[in-house]
This record gives structure tokens, C-alpha cells and sequence, in this order.
């Protein structure tokens, strides 16, 4: 546990990041961020993006080429038995509770991270309450479904949390009711004064529940700043999302639109407000020729940053697959 | 200290409960193995000669206590692997030595029940006298503390679960056709023979047997003493540790 660092107590920093694996993919190239003592921090990025090796980093389960990951006054790259006790992490992959309890798989993490015992059990009691897994208190891991197997571990690395909890795509499976339930919950942890990294594809809900962001994209982080600073550019515009019909080809844009990205069969545009009448009229056009199905106008979200940053769409089941860079994609 | 006592009472209730649906098949498919083996050589026989029930009787046990580490943790450790859990387990804040220790104990509980079963089965198919010596508690320790070290190696230095699972799979077949466990090592072709002086799986045997019969027999002819055999074997267990160290501690 050596290695001091500039910085308060207990911020969490990453100092130009570099990870290249043997076979030469560059997951990480120079990757700056700092996380501060209840902040809660999203990366964002399409898959392969480098998210989950940038966190695999943080927790010690790789080693980065170059630069230096820190908490407080601990390098976590020197000392990953450290990296262990002040971080607690939530991979993406379910975690191996077949034959627990929920709540028995709770209280049994909690402890194996330190917690006292009556400490760990009121605040499992409180978690399984709070994200409303009472049905399933006593049911073992194997009969449970996707969703609650994650909501049980987003318990597991919560109900003892470290000074920084990692959390990788959390709410994958879970149902949109539970999803509110788990934001509610990451959130309380920040006001606990717990650092939360959470990796996700989900921009929509992560939005309302980060403080800072960093869109990262090839290995480099390409913009960084809070939810509100990354929309401000967007600010008097309108998103205007054009289905095409199966078949057609994408139409030409106006001039009057911005900035157009096709995810799927989705058009979406970015047109100024004052141009919602001809936006309009454009649509129905393209429906009345056939080259179109629907169309919907809306307020610009972080969503519209997001696409006119990487080209990616952020919403779960375009590309909800994960990083799975295990074999070196990042 | 107290914090590495800690970790490792918790890892123990980790393993118990994580193994909990498996652990009665578990501890039935060792007691098959080692009361099965007594009793299937034993067919080959219309009148089997004492030495060799005896030989066989002292050496299934110790392939009871091998198993329990060689086979199960490459297996489960390769199952975490596939499924992903690998690196949640990984994760956690606890030092791999506790983590180690806990998954011995959990081994041995699963053996020892075999051993007995396969000892008595042993003793009754062939009217037996064992003159077991309390030199019994350290040899079994040290025997299934090593196959459990041995498949910890096996289980964190091969990465490809397919890989880890032939492997250990391959080295029961050595400990059971190529090792003098069950039978005297003067059966063997020389260069055998001398192969297993530095293989850990006959000089387990002999320090069994030999507690199990008042030193009255090691590993039959040719082969080295008691002593020799508890450094062979004590040689295997640090490497194993040591290859264990490395395996967990590296990181790509």
C-alpha cells in the first residue's frame, strides 16, 4: 500500500491509461479521469470501446502497458491486493450464486468483505427491501432469473462497499421498475460518500443517474464532462428520428438538419427548433413516399451527444452485448 | 493476522455454501471410487493374497485424497471460467493464501468420509489388520494438502477450462495405472520406477501405507524411505504453492 499521490483523500484517478494487449489491440490509449469521493462517474462507449478493460485495470485483473491508477494515497497498480480491499466490483457476467440464498449470498459477501455481522445483515435486509427482492429472499441463485440474479449482485458488492464500487452494465436484464429501484440505490451510494464507476451502454438512464460522464470510444475518452455540459451544444435543437420502411434506401437530408446518423433502421436527426415545421413536412414527405414508416420529434437528450460523438446509438438492445474484450477486444 | 483468520473462517462458509448441492454427490463419487476399487480389483481374484489386499486396501485411500484436490478445483475453477463468475471470485478482498487453506479444508472434509469408507470396506472384504499410528494425521494432511495445491496449480496456470480439465484429468490416470498406489512400485518397469521417485503420487502412498500399517510397508521394493518420500511429496506441495503464487498473481 505505498506509493502516495497528489489529490484529496479518496479520489480515485487514472493517469494516462494505457493498455495494449500481446496481440497488439491498443483497449486503452492514454485514458485520464478522477472520480471524487461520492461522485458518480459513467463511462459510456459502444462495445469493444475499452470500458470494462479500463475497470479490469482498476480492480487489478489486468495490468495497464503504462500510466498509473490511483485511490487516495494507494497505487492500485503496485498493489492490487489493495485495489481488492478498496474496490468492490460488479463484472458483467452473473455472479456464481447457484447455491446461495439471495439474501444468504448478500450477507455471506458482505462478510467476506469485512463487514461486522449484525451491520451486514440490516443493510442486506434494507437492500433486499429497497430493490424489492423479497419474493426471492430465501430462493437459491439457480432458480432465480437473469434480472434478479443481477439485482442480488448489485447487492452482493454494495452492502459493503468499498471506497470505490465498479459497477458493469448493472442493470442488464433487470426489469424497468427494478431499474428506477437500482438508480435510487447507486445514487444513495454517492451520498454515502462511496465513488461509483459505472460502466454502461444505457445513456438514457444514465443520465439521470451520474454526476460526471466520459464517452470513451477506440480506447481514447473523446468527451468528458456532466450530463447538462455534454447536451449544452444541443440546447435549442430538436431530435427528429425518421423509421425507414424495410427496402428503401436512407433519403437525402436538407440542408436545414444538422447532423443525421443512421442506428438500425432509425434516422436520427438534429434539427434547430425553428426548423421543427420543415422537419415536419420533410417526414411526412418521406412517408408519403414509402421510403418512411414514422416519424417522432423530441427534445435532444444526451442520447443525440452521444450519437454525434461515436455514431453509436446508447440505447439497450442495440448493442447490448458487452465489452467481452477477455480475449483482447476491449 | 486476525484479519487473514477472518478471511479464511469466510471463505470456508463461502465454499461450504457455494458447494452445498454438490457436496453429498461429491463425497459419494470418492467413496465409488475408493470402496469401488477395493472391491473390483478384489473380482479379478478368486482368493487374493494378503499382501496385495493390503497393498490395495492402503492405496485407495490416498486416491480418495488425491482426487478431492486435483479434480474438483480445476473443475469448478473452469466452470467459473466459462460462466464468467472467475473474476468476481477473483475480485474479492481476501489474501489467496486464506482463500487457498479454506479450499483444502473443504477438500478434506469431502475425502475423509471416503477414506474411512474405503478403508473399512477394505478391511471387512479381506479380513484385515491395520496397525494404524497417529503418524496417519500429518501423512493425510500433507496428502490432501498437496493434491488440493496440485490442482490449484492446474486450476489458475491453465487458462483454457478444456485444457485445465484434461490435464488433471491426465494425471489421475498417472496416479492410478502408473503409480505405485495400489500396487508395489517392483511391478513397474524400471524407468517407471524411477519416474515416480520424484512424482508426488507413490510417495504419498508410502507415507499413508505406512502410518496405516505401523511402517511395515511404504511402496514395496526398490523404492526410497518414509523420510524421502515426506520430502518428495513436502518438495511437491511448495512448487505447487509457489506455481499457485504466480498463476493468481499475474495479470495480463
Amino acid at each position: 500500500m505505498d506509493g502516495a499521490v497528489e489529490g484529496g483523500d479518496g479520489l480515485f484517478r487514472a493517469d494516462s491509461v494505457t493498455k495494449v494487449y500481446p496481440n497488439g489491440i491498443r483497449a486503452n490509449d492514454g485514458i485520464s479521469l478522477h472520480v471524487a469521493p461520492g461522485e458518480v462517474y459513467g463511462l459510456l462507449g459502444p462495445n469493444g470501446a475499452g470500458k470494462t478493460t479500463l475497470v479490469k485495470q482498476v480492480i487489478g485483473l489486468l495490468k495497464p502497458t503504462s500510466g498509473r491508477i490511483t485511490l487516495g494515497g494507494h497505487d492500485l497498480v503496485a498493489d492490487p491486493a489493495a485495489a481488492r480491499q478498496l474496490c468492490s466490483y460488479l463484472p458483467q457476467a452473473q455472479v456464481p450464486i447457484d447455491s446461495f440464498g439471495a439474501r444468504e449470498a448478500i450477507v455471506l459477501c458482505g462478510r467476506v468483505r469485512g463487514g461486522d455481522r449484525a451491520a451486514v445483515e440490516r443493510r442486506a435486509d434494507e437492500l433486499v427491501e429497497a430493490l424489492d427482492l423479497g419474493e426471492w429472499r430465501n430462493k437459491r441463485g439457480i432458480g432465480l432469473s437473469g434480472g434478479v440474479k443481477r439485482l442480488v449482485g448489485f447487492a452482493m458488492v454494495t452492502v459493503c462497499p468499498g471506497r470505490l464500487v465498479i459497477l458493469d452494465e448493472p442493470t442488464n436484464d433487470v426489469d424497468p421498475l427494478r431499474r428506477r429501484m437500482l438508480w435510487e440505490q447507486v445514487r444513495q451510494l454517492g451520498d454515502r460518500g462511496t465513488g461509483v464507476l459505472l460502466v454502461t451502454h444505457n445513456v438514457l438512464e444514465a443520465e439521470k443517474a451520474v454526476d460526471r460522464l466520459a464517452v470513451i470510444d477506440n480506447g481514447r475518452l473523446i468527451a468528458e464532462g456532466t450530463p447538462s455540459a455534454m447536451k449544452a451544444h444541443d440546447r435549442g435543437n430538436l431530435r427528429l428520428q425518421l423509421m425507414i420502411a424495410p427496402g428503401h434506401d436512407v433519403p437525402g437530408t436538407p440542408p436545414f438538419v444538422r447532423h443525421a446518423a443512421l442506428v438500425g433502421r432509425n434516422l436520427m436527426t438534429v434539427i434547430d427548433e425553428t426548423d421543427a415545421a420543415a422537419g415536419i413536412t420533410w417526414a411526412r414527405e418521406a412517408i408519403g413516399a414509402g421510403v418512411a414508416e414514422e416519424y417522432a420529434l423530441s427534445a435532444t437528450s444526451l442520447e443525440d451527444a452521444y450519437i454525434e460523438l461515436t455514431g453509436h446509438s446508447g440505447q439497450n438492445g442495440d448493442d447490448d452485448g458487452g465489452d467481452g474484450d477477455d480475449g483482447g477486444g476491449g | 493476522m486476525a484479519a487473514w483468520a477472518r478471511s479464511y473462517r469466510r471463505m470456508v462458509a463461502w465454499d461450504l455454501a457455494d458447494l452445498r448441492l454438490y457436496l453429498p454427490v461429491l463425497s459419494a463419487v470418492l467413496v465409488l471410487q475408493g470402496a469401488g476399487f477395493v472391491l473390483g480389483i478384489g473380482l479379478l481374484f478368486s482368493n487374493m493374497p494378503e499382501s496385495a489386499a493390503l497393498f490395495l486396501t492402503t492405496g485407495a485411500p490416498v486416491m480418495n485424497l488425491v482426487t478431492a484436490g486435483l479434480i474438483f478445483e480445476p473443475q469448478l475453477v473452469a466452470e467459473q471460467r466459462i460462466r464468467g463468475s472467475y473474476e468476481f471470485i477473483q475480485s474479492l478482498p481476501v489474501p489467496r493464501s486464506a482463500s487457498a487453506l479454506a479450499w483444502y479444508s473443504v477438500a478434506q472434509v469431502i475425502a475423509l468420509p471416503a477414506v474411512i469408507l474405503t478403508l473399512l470396506t477394505g478391511v471387512v472384504r479381506y479380513h484385515l489388520h491395520l496397525a494404524v499410528t497417529p503418524v496417519i494425521v500429518p501423512a493425510v494432511v500433507l496428502t490432501c494438502l498437496t493434491g488440493v495445491l496440485i490442482g490449484l496449480a492446474v486450476a489458475h496456470g491453465v487458462t483454457a477450462p478444456m485444457v485445465a480439465n484434461l490435464v488433471s484429468v491426465v494425471m489421475i490416470f498417472v496416479m492410478t495405472g502408473f503409480s505405485p498406489v495400489a500396487f508395489p512400485a517392483s511391478q513397474l518397469p524400471g524407468w517407471l520406477q524411477t519416474a515416480n521417485q520424484w512424482l508426488p503420487f507413490g510417495s504419498m502412498a508410502a507415507i499413508v501405507r505406512s502410518a496405516l500399517t505401523n511402517g511395515a510397508l511404504t511402496n514395496g521394493a526398490l523404492t526410497t524411505s518414509v523420510p524421502r518420500a515426506y520430502l518428495v511429496v513436502g518438495v511437491w506441495a511448495v512448487a505447487a504453492a509457489l506455481v499457485v503464487a504466480w498463476a493468481q498473481g499475474r495479470r495480463r
